[in-house]
Parts: C-alpha cells; structure tokens; sequence
C-alpha cells in the first residue's frame, strides 16, 4: 500500500487511457477504484499532470470555463500509452528492502527500552492491528460493499493478518531477542 | 535397507498392530494343527491282508474312522475342511487395523520406501507372525502326541499318536502356511504399493449387488439332484463316476458360493429396506453402513455361513440315517428278527456335529475381530457423533441392527441350501427287497441240522421307502447357535465402544 | 446475565496441564474468539464448555445451572438440543447421505422422517449444498464436507454453537464462505458462538476475542460494537 506514491502517475495514465478527463474527475476516478487507498490531493493530482505533460506522456486538449474555474482536459499520447505498456509489463520487485516503520521501531526499542516495554510496545500494537481487522471485515461484510470494496479490504486483511502473525511470533521470542541484542548470556538450563 | 532397519520398520506398528500379530500367529496355530492332524491321519499304514484281517483294517484304533481304510481319507479331508474357518479368521485378522497400517505404509513410501521394500515389510510382519504360530502349532501337535499317547485297556489307542508324518510334509506345513500368508498379504497390498497417498476419496457402490446369487444356488443344487443318480446308478468303478463326483463338490462349492455371495444381496436389501422405513437413528446409521458397503456382510459371515450350511448338510444326514434304520429295523421285524440301528452312523454323526460346533467357534471369533475392527476403525466418527450429542446406546443399537438384521435371513438361507442340498444328495431311504430264512420252530429242533429244513420259512419282504423327515430340530438349534455367536460377538465388540467414542479420538489426525 | 460460564476451569491430561484455571463467560448471541498458538489449551476449554469434557476442578454453568456436574446422558441430551459442536473435519457419517447427516440431530430429537428431512434440506440449501442432499460424504470436496456440518451444527437451531477451528481445512475463500454464512445465521437467530481458531482473519469475525496461553487466559479484547462504524453485521 506504501508504493501508492509511486505509483499514482502511472494509475493517473491508466485512469486517462479509458478517455479523456479533467483534474477533479481524475481525482474522483481514482478514490473510486482504490477504496481503501490514501485519497488523492488536488495539489498532487495537478502536480502530477503537469510533469506528465512535460514529459510529452499527456497533452491538454481542451480548456473550458462555465461559470466555476477553470478546467483543463487532458488526454494520452501515443507516449504516454507506451509508458503505462512499459509499466503493466514490469513484474513489481516483491520487498527488495525490508523497510516497515513497525519493525523499525521494535528495533529501536530493543536498544533503549528494557524487555517489558518492547512487550508493552508489542501488545498495543496487535491490539491496534486487531482493531483494525475487525473493522476491514466489518466493511467488507456490510450489505452495501461493492467488490471493489471486498477485494481492497482482502488486500488489506491478508496484510494485517500477515502482521498479526508477526506480532504474535514476535512476542514469544522477544525476550530471546532483547537478550541478543543486549549481549546477555542466554539463561542456565 | 539392513535387516534390522526392516524389522524395526515391520514392528513399528500401533496396539492394534500388535493385537494383529497375535492374532494371526493364533490362527496360523490353529491351521497347522489341523494340517497335522490331517497328515497324521494320512500317515497311518494300512496293513497287509491277512486271513484273519482280510479288511485291512488298523486294529489298534479304537475309533472306526481311524480304522477303516476307506474312511480315513475322508476323516483328512474332514480336517482340511476345519482350515477354511481358520483361515477365514485368518483373513479376518489380517484386516485387523488395516487401516492405519495402509496409512502407515504409505507414509513410507512418501518418505521415500521402494514399493518392494513396503511390501517387504508387510510381507514380513505376516509372515513372521505366521511363522511362530506354526511352530507353536507344531510345538503343540508334538506335546499333544506324547501326552494322548495312551492305549486303553484292549491296547487300543483313540488317536493314532503312534505314527508320525514325514518331517518333510511337517516342514511343508510350518514354512508353507506363513509363506501363503505372506503373499497374500502382498496382494492385498497392492493398491497401497502404487500409491504413495494410501487411501483417497473413492465414490460409494451406487448398484448394489444382483441377485446371481440366486443362480449360484439353484446351479448347486441341480448339481446334485442331476449328479446323485449317476452315482447310484453305477457302481463304484464305473465310468462317469468321477464326472459325477466332480459334478456334486462343484455344485456344492457353488452353492456354498451363493449362500455367501447372497449375503450381499441381502444385507443390501435389508438395509435399502430399512433405511426406507427407519424411524430411529440408530436404524439409519446401521442401514447407511449395510447398504454402503453391503460386502462387508459376506466377508464377515462367510466362514459362519459355511459352518451353518455344512451343519444343516450334516443334519440331513443324519435324518437320512435315522430313516434308514428305521426302515431296516422295520424290514428285520417282518421277517421277525430284532436288530438294526447300526450305531457306528449316528455316532459318526457325533463327530461331524463336534467339528460343525468347533467351525462355528471359530467362525464367530472371525466375527468378533471384525466388529471390533469395525467399531475401531471409525472411532473418530463416532467420538464426533458421540460429542455432537448422540448417544452411545444410540451407537449401540445400531452395530446391534447391522449385525442381526441381515444375519437372520443369512442363516434362514445357510440352513435351506444345506437341508435341500443334503436331500438332494442323499434322496429318500430305501431298502430293495430282501429275503431271509426264519426258522419257527423250538430252539433244539432248529438247532438240529436234520430238522431245521423241515420247520424253516423263506419270508420275503417287499422294498421299503421312507421320506426322511426335515431335522427341524437339529436345524432350529443349529440356527439359534450360530445367531447366539452373532449377538454374543456384538455383545464384546460394544465394549469397545466406550474408548473407540472417547473426545481424545478427536484430537488425533 | 451471561448464558454460558467457566469458572476457573482446570483440566490437564495425564501430567499434562491443559487448561490452569480459566474464566470465560459468554452472553446470549455473543460471538467470542478463543485463540492462542497449538497445544495452549483452547480445544479443551470448548470441550469443557460444551460438556463433552468434565474439568478437573472449576465449574462450567449453564444459564445458571451447573453443567460439568450433570450425568453423560444429560450432558449428552443437552449438547444435542441446546449446543451445537462443529470440528474440522471428520464429523459426517460416511455412509450416510448430505440430507441424512444433517437430518440425524433431529431424528434422534424425535421428529419426524419427513420433517427432518424438509428441514435438512432449507439449511443445505441456505449453505448452498442443496444439490447435494442424495450425495455421500465420500464425493464430496472438503468445503461441501464443511458445508454439510455446519448445516447439521445448525439445524436444530441451538442456543451455542461450538465451532472448533471450523476453516482449518478449507483454502481462505472457501473458508471464508463457509465462516460468513454460518456468522450471518447466528447472528440472525441470536445464537451464541464459541470460536476456537488460531488464525486472526478468522477471530476478527467474533464480538470479542480471547487469547490463551499455556492454559490460561492472556488476553481478552474489548466487545467490537464499542469500536465498531458499521451495524449489526
């Protein structure tokens, strides 16, 4: 979920390539599909366009004004659809880095905190977790959930589950690993 | 793979597997004494013919089946016979924790075991067992000839422990009987062998089985009725004699055959029947299991069945017999003389009914392993039953259903073949005409050569013919016998109910 | 008041400590999660709790009235009116067809072959399995088998259901059919629903969740409707 960032020119070039749009129906656009994403900014949806645009990937084809602002449509060049081909083919690289805040912190916790803190740490953090997947399934067992819904929810509960087992392994050997870390021996039979 | 790591593989079993073991050495025991005892039988010489003994018989027995030469091939084959029952326990035994031991050998081969290696080592495990029940049978032949070994007061012996078989016909049996064992083992084994995944999903028999059964039946017994004459008929020498008598054991094989083919039938029937009708659960269960697997019923009865129809066989014999003295006591009483009722027949009888008594046994501790097998190799449907709240006598009823609803008409039907196929065999008891001198005169003038002639009457008595009456008796309690064994070896496999609904049978996979 | 309580429950196996005294109660249509990693205890407090298992010491009351103290046989009828128990696998008579399995609670209740076997085939039919009501276990993919059970863990309409790692067996959607239909109709029915799992996606479907370890209770989490957004379901 954190390659959203990455992403979103690329999506904002798929989301054109079903037709030609304006900024604020981009932005509608892409909440729609990505439920459970961050929601877009303006800012960031014209931020975007504009390097689009520079980069020849989009042009502008029209600009109107009926009353309210001013809207700039745009469109895809033959470009920009050679990008976004480019960009469906390119097999996503699966966690190059292991790069979590979560982990980041347990670790740092090791280091300055003595063992029933990283537990404490630990505990609010699944607790935190749980609350969350209950909520997702929740969401996505409301009568009204849409499969757009249901599948963006899977994603997200297969993640936390993934997490929660995490957690849980986690805490049942983090007083090995607090010892590690420490340099302590490890306990007499 | 060393020897040792294949013993230690082929020992590696459960409770049950060790349970198994015994048993098959157990029957493996029985099955050589017999084979002994029938060798012993064989073994006895038959003496020269001497002026004084022109017969030939063997004096020393005091039993006329020992004695006479004509009889004793029959008395081995008799004893022959006692292995089927044997070896229907021993199959019986053999399916003892078949399940888990499938599943167990499996595993080796997904561990990486050859097919020959598993089947090595089942092969092993059979035979062995097989092999120390021989040689504890032998070991108890050899006890009991020492010990019998005693001549009543006219020198007579009841058993013929005065002569040994070859040691190479011994041998035969006590390295034979485990080695047939063994290769059947590997047959049945087959299927395991090839796959590595044991036993996987396998759709229910939808067809149950066709009534062939039937016409196994009728074809024995129109064996015998076409058979019987052609032996009367002929004399013994004759030609088509041997025809006839293959004729009359094919059909009686056939028959045999279709009484325990017809169980399926009818424990398919039954249970259609009252799986239809069943109010109670425990009806439904036992109807599910009779019409799923209607085959199981044949398996387990068969020895029983065959005891039964033998039995009832031997009953109309001995209906036979008893008319045909009657009638000879009937033609001696014309002619005004008093005797008849041969006592050798009837006490002959005796024994055939000892060794039917002794097959039932038998049959029914086939029985009883497989209603214990049956009850152990779902414990874990019945513990699930069993905590989803179904009652244990529930359970009860139904082992008790499916094993009596498709016994009764089992034995109905064992009693009828047998009863039909015996007055088939044997026909009506007749005596042909006969003439006899009675002298009717006072004892010293009959007595006197010259005055005998004068006082002697030639009287003729015409042929006689009786139907031997139905031996409902006899039947009625051979019947009630063997349905006592059905319920008795319910009776203890339910004790195994207890454990076999046990919550712990839920935890393990 | 709550419906079902354990009390201090203590029961081990052998030498084995399975359970150290736990203390759990469960209100009428509450769906409650028990978790933990393997071995921690949570199979026997639902047996326990369902009355398939006598503790050691402790006591389990059923709507005010002790459970573990009552004979096999009321124990037995109990289990078969008011609780329903569904396990992993391994719970259908093999040669018993779909409709007769989920017919049979009903059967040995009393009623009728034919209403039984009406009422088996409405809840085949809200699992879905209809079509497979004249069909042997034996032909049947793992998550119909599942189907199946549940549909008879139901059909007398119990007060609890006891459902022991119910989806440990089934891929996840399968899983996560079977587990949506039968929280959906609990719910419906204000069935209760002792959970035992060790998978959090399947917890997250309980009002509660307790975690046990080493056979005793760690951890019990907050009712979900204080956290929840959306209703009932």
């Amino acid at each position: 979920m954190n390659s959203g960032l990455m992403s979103t020119p690329h999506v904002l070039l798929g989301l054109l390539a079903t037709g030609d749009k304006h900024g604020y129906e981009l932005k509608r656009a892409h909440d729609e599909r990505l439920p459970q994403a961050r929601p877009l900014a303006f800012g960031q949806v014209y931020a975007t366009l504009n390097r689009l645009q520079r980069d020849g990937l989009v042009t502008v084809t029209g600009q109107e004004r009926d009353g309210g602002p001013e809207r700039t449509t745009y469109a895809l060049t033959g470009e920009g659809r050679a990008a976004l081909d480019r960009w469906l083919n390119d097999v996503e690289p699966p966690y190059p880095y292991v790069a979590s805040t979560l982990l980041a912190k347990v670790a740092v916790a090791l280091l300055v905190a003595d063992l029933d803190r990283v537990r404490a740490c630990l505990a609010a953090q699944r607790q935190a977790h749980t609350a969350r997947l209950r909520e997702l399934t929740l969401l996505k067992h409301a009568p009204s959930a849409t499969l757009d819904d249901v599948v963006a929810a899977d994603f997200a509960i297969a993640h936390l589950d993934a997490d929660l087992t995490w957690l849980g392994t986690t805490l049942s050997r983090v007083a090995d690993w607090h010892r590690e870390v420490r340099h302590e021996p490890a306990p007499g039979p | 793979m060393r020897p040792w790591a294949l013993l230690r593989l082929a020992l590696a079993g459960t409770r049950t597997d060790t349970v198994r073991v015994l048993l098959t050495a157990f029957s493996a025991a029985l099955a050589a004494l017999a084979a002994c005892a029938a060798l012993t039988v064989l073994a006895i010489p038959t003496p020269m013919a001497t002026p004084g003994n022109m017969v030939r018989w063997s004096e020393q027995y005091s039993n006329a089946l020992l004695r006479e030469p004509g009889l004793r091939g029959g008395t081995a084959f008799a004893l022959v016979l006692l292995m089927i029952p044997v070896l229907a326990l021993a199959g019986q035994c053999a399916r003892l924790g078949a399940p888990a031991r499938d599943r167990r050998l499996a595993a080796l081969r997904l561990a990486g075991a050859t097919p020959g290696q598993v089947t090595w080592l089942a092969m092993l495990e059979t035979g062995v067992a097989g092999l120390l029940g021989t040689l504890g049978g032998l070991a108890l032949y050899l006890a009991g000839h020492e010990l019998l070994h005693r001549p009543d007061e006219r020198g007579q012996l009841a058993l013929p422990t005065d002569v040994l078989p070859h040691a190479g016909a011994l041998a035969a049996v006590v390295i034979g009987l485990p080695l047939i064992a063994g290769l059947a083992t590997a047959l049945m084994l087959r299927r395991v062998i090839t796959t590595p995944l044991g036993v996987t999903r396998r759709a229910a028999r939808e067809r149950g089985p066709g009534p062939w059964a039937g016409v196994l039946i009728v074809a024995g017994v129109a064996a015998f009725i076409v058979g019987w004459p052609v032996l009367l008929r002929r004399t013994v020498d004759g030609p088509y004699v041997g025809y006839a008598l293959l004729l009359i054991a094919a059909g009686g094989l056939v028959a045999l055959l279709g009484v325990v083919t017809g169980t399926g039938w009818i424990s398919h029937t039954t249970g259609r029947l009252l799986r239809r009708y069943a109010r109670h659960p425990a009806a439904l269960l036992a109807a599910g299991r009779l019409t799923a697997d209607p085959w199981a019923g044949s398996r387990t009865f068969a020895a029983l069945l065959a005891a039964v129809t033998f039995g009832a066989g031997a009953a109309g014999l001995r209906a036979h017999f008893v008319a045909q003295d009657q009638l000879t006591r009937r033609q001696s009483r014309l002619a005004g003389d008093e005797w008849g009722a041969n006592p050798f027949y009837l006490s002959t009888m005796s024994l055939v009914d000892l060794a039917v008594a002794v097959a039932v046994v038998i049959a029914a501790a086939g029985l009883l392993v497989a209603v214990v097998e049956g009850v152990v190799a779902r414990r874990r449907t019945y513990a699930a039953l069993t905590a989803t709240g179904v009652p244990r006598t529930t359970l009860a009823w139904s082992l008790v259903w499916q094993a009596v609803l498709p016994a009764v008409p089992a034995i109905l039907l064992a009693l009828t073949v047998g009863a039909v196929l015996s007055r088939a065999f044997f026909g009506d008891a007749e005596r042909g005409p006969s003439t006899s001198s009675v002298c009717e005169a006072a004892v010293q003038l009959c007595a006197d050569p010259a005055t005998r002639d004068q006082y002697t009457r030639i009287t003729e008595s015409p042929a006689v013919r009786a139907v031997p009456d139905v031996p409902l008796e006899h039947l009625a309690l051979l019947g009630g016998g063997a349905l006592a064994a059905v319920l008795a070896t319910v009776a203890v496999g339910l004790l195994f109910l207890r454990s076999s609904t046990a919550v712990e049978e839920l935890r393990a996979t | 008041m709550s419906q079902l309580q354990a009390r201090d429950l203590v029961r081990s196996y052998g030498r084995t400590p399975a359970l150290r005294g736990v203390t759990l109660d469960v209100d009428e249509g509450e769906i409650v999660a028990v978790t933990g990693p393997s071995g921690c205890g949570k199979s026997t407090l639902l047996h326990c709790l369902a009355g398939i298992l006598r503790p050691d010491a402790g006591e389990v009351i059923w709507r005010g009235e002790r459970l573990d103290t009552r004979s096999e046989a009321a124990r037995s009828r109990l289990r078969r009116t008011e609780f329903g128990v569904l396990f992993q696998f391994g719970q259908l008579v093999a040669e018993l067809t779909a409709a007769e399995n989920v017919a049979l609670p009903l059967l040995l209740a009393g009623t009728g072959r034919r209403a039984a076997r009406e009422a088996a085939l409405t809840w085949l039919e809200r699992f879905g399995v209809a079509e497979l009501a004249d069909v042997r276990p034996g032909e049947m993919s793992g998550g119909q088998q599942q189907r199946c059970a549940t549909a008879r863990s139901l059909v007398t309409e119990p007060r609890v259901l006891f459902a022991d790692e119910p989806t440990g067996a089934l891929d996840t959607l399968t899983g996560e059919q079977v587990l949506t239909t039968m929280v959906r109709l609990a719910r419906e029915r204000r069935t209760s629903v002792v959970l035992v799992t060790h998978e959090p996606r399947i917890a997250a479907y309980a009002d509660r969740e307790v975690t046990i370890r080493d056979g005793a209770v760690e951890h019990s989490g907050f009712d979900l409707s204080a956290l929840s957004t959306g209703g009932d379901r």
